[in-house]
């Protein structure tokens, strides 16, 4: 899968793309860990172009969402493709992440 | 006597090939194995003590002579790697072999050569000791040859007489001698480390070896203890008809699906699905298991089992694990299916009478998430030939090689084409068709499936 990254001001935005399963969540899960170990705790994933997510994958994202607000930053999810949303949808993860439709949105957010 | 360079280099290259094969063959013989060891036999040492001295006085005879008819003979060399390999008595014995047997060939400088030999068995012990019994490396014991050849040869000077004629000697045979008894010396070293890394190696291998066969076995034993948390059977019920089939796609997994006797009448269903797999999702599979198993029993509703399970569950979720669960009490007289879903796959409800297919979800969210969830209870009443099916994402998201997933619509029309099938052979008819479908791929996630028919 990829896995692209930018910083605007305190905001780590992470791109994931392709398929998030078992084997590339660990690799998910190692860049999320070292931001909020170095204190980037105010975390953006866009998921644009995330295809897949399997439950490995939700794992991934729950314990990172729960590191991070411990240290009380967040992880915010924008542009799911529908597929995804349902894998959130059905887990009823959607009642976990601030979710929404564009980066920008996710951006502004945090301000 | 005149010797030309061919036949020197012949002699050389005999004596070499003798001390080569007799290293060879000595290190891979028993006693020498046991020499090596911290604690050798008294047998082992004897043998060492003959077989070194042996070599002594094929040193003396095996000399190379040069063109000065001084003959450069390794008689040192057996008692100096007794000693080094075998510590100072086994120097000393091969020592007194070569030695004694070089005084009675007489000559103006017998004396010295004999308590040359002796002594280089002695050193060869004192460095043994001092080195713990770890044999030196190859250049250590050249240089160890070539240190005892300079003594012998000023032993020499100090005791033969005349010492004229003792000096001719030492200058024809100094360099020569040390030259060989290092060469000696040094390819002992050498093939004895080659085996002392050789026994390294393949006590390391045999560790390894050893580990895996452990480790294989635990995986067994734990795959075994997985297996015994499913049920042995599926329960037989009055007016219904069930079945199950559960695979994981390593050797244990995190699915898992139970049937719980609530009361007379009254059965708990559980289907549910670890995130990730292997055996951090094991060991959580049996933790959830246990949970609401617990948790079942006494307990009015679905909704509240599940609730006080979660409770438990979220005690123990330190990593991030969750489990998706969908849990159903099933009236068997009533034919009713009351069920909440935390965030699992909504089985599937096909009705008998009209064909149509319900998904039955309900609000609800992963167990292991949140310590207080509030889960929607849900009803549904079963008539005869009603169908639910009950799966884990391994069925919906197997992949063919074209990267395409089974999905839920292929799952939905295989059952609706299927629908008079028996509980147990709708189970093996979609089996079959997720392993057709996914035919070449490996089994990516764990598979389970469990089917409910009304029959009445």
């Amino acid at each position: 899968m990829d896995m692209l990254e930018k910083k605007i001001n305190d905001i780590q935005i992470v791109t994931l793309g392709g398929r998030m399963d078992a084997y590339s969540s660990n690799d998910v899960e190692r860049q999320l860990n070292s931001l909020i170990e170095a204190n980037q705790v105010k975390i953006i994933l866009d998921l644009a172009g995330l295809e897949y997510i399997s439950s490995s994958g939700l794992r991934v994202l729950l314990a990172a969402l729960k590191k991070s607000r411990k240290a009380s930053g967040d992880i915010r999810l924008a542009a799911m493709r529908p597929y995804v949303k349902e894998v959130f949808d059905i887990a009823g993860f959607t009642q976990l992440f601030k979710i929404f439709n564009q980066e920008e949105e996710a951006i502004d957010s945090f301000k | 006597m005149g010797v030309s360079v061919p036949d020197l280099l012949v002699d050389l290259i005999k004596t070499a090939s003798v001390v080569v094969v007799f290293a060879y063959l000595v290190t891979r013989t028993g006693f020498f194995s046991d020499l090596l060891e911290k604690k050798p036999k008294l047998k082992s040492r004897l043998i060492a003590i003959v077989a070194f001295g042996a070599l002594s006085i094929f040193g003396t005879y095996g000399g190379i002579t040069l063109s000065s008819g001084a003959i450069a003979n390794i008689r040192d060399l057996g008692p100096m790697i007794a000693g080094l390999a075998g510590g100072p008595i086994v120097g000393i014995g091969a020592g007194l072999i070569g030695g004694i047997q070089r005084y009675f060939m007489g000559g103006f400088v017998a004396v010295p050569c004999a308590l040359a030999t002796v002594i280089a068995g002695l050193t060869g012990g004192i460095i043994f000791i001092a080195r713990k019994g770890t044999f030196p490396r190859v250049w250590q014991a050249a240089l160890f040859a070539i240190g005892m050849e300079l003594f012998h040869m000023g032993l020499t000077l100090m005791i033969a007489r005349p010492f004229n004629d003792a000096l001719d000697v030492v200058k024809d045979v100094v360099i020569p001698m040390s030259g060989a008894n290092a060469a000696g010396a040094a390819i002992f070293a050498y093939i004895i480390w080659n085996l002392v890394n050789e026994r390294r190696t393949a006590a390391e291998k045999e560790k390894y070896r050893s580990e895996l066969e452990r480790k294989k076995f635990e995986i067994e034993t734990a795959r075994q203890i997985q297996q015994s948390f499913l049920p042995e059977s599926t329960p037989t019920l009055k007016g219904f008809d069930i079945a199950a089939f559960s695979l994981p796609a390593l050797e244990v997994g995190g699915d898992f699906y139970d049937f719980i006797p609530i009361s007379q009448d009254k059965w708990g269903l559980v289907i549910a699905d670890v995130s990730g797999k292997g055996f951090p999702a094991a060991l959580f599979m049996a933790l959830s298991r246990t949970c609401v198993r617990a948790n079942a029993m006494g307990k009015a509703t679905a909704s509240e089992t599940i609730r006080i399970a979660n409770n438990m569950i979220c005690q123990d979720a330190k990593s991030g694990m969750f489990v998706t669960l969908f849990y159903a009490m099933l009236d068997v007289n009533s034919r009713q299916l009351r069920f909440v879903n935390a965030g699992h796959n909504p089985p599937l409800f096909f009705r008998g009478d009209s064909g149509d297919v319900i998904l039955l979800g309900a609000n609800g969210i992963a167990l292991g998430v949140l310590d207080e969830i509030n889960l929607e209870e849900m009803k549904i009443n079963l008539s005869s030939n009603d169908t639910v099916v009950f799966y884990t994402d391994g069925i919906t998201e197997a992949i063919n090689g074209k990267e395409e997933q089974f999905g839920t619509e292929r799952l939905i029309k295989l059952v609706s084409q299927n629908s008079q099938l028996p509980a147990q052979g709708l189970v093996d008819k979609i089996r079959n068709e997720v392993v057709t479908f996914t035919k070449g791929q490996a089994q990516f996630d764990d598979l389970t499936l469990v089917t409910l028919k009304s029959t009445r």
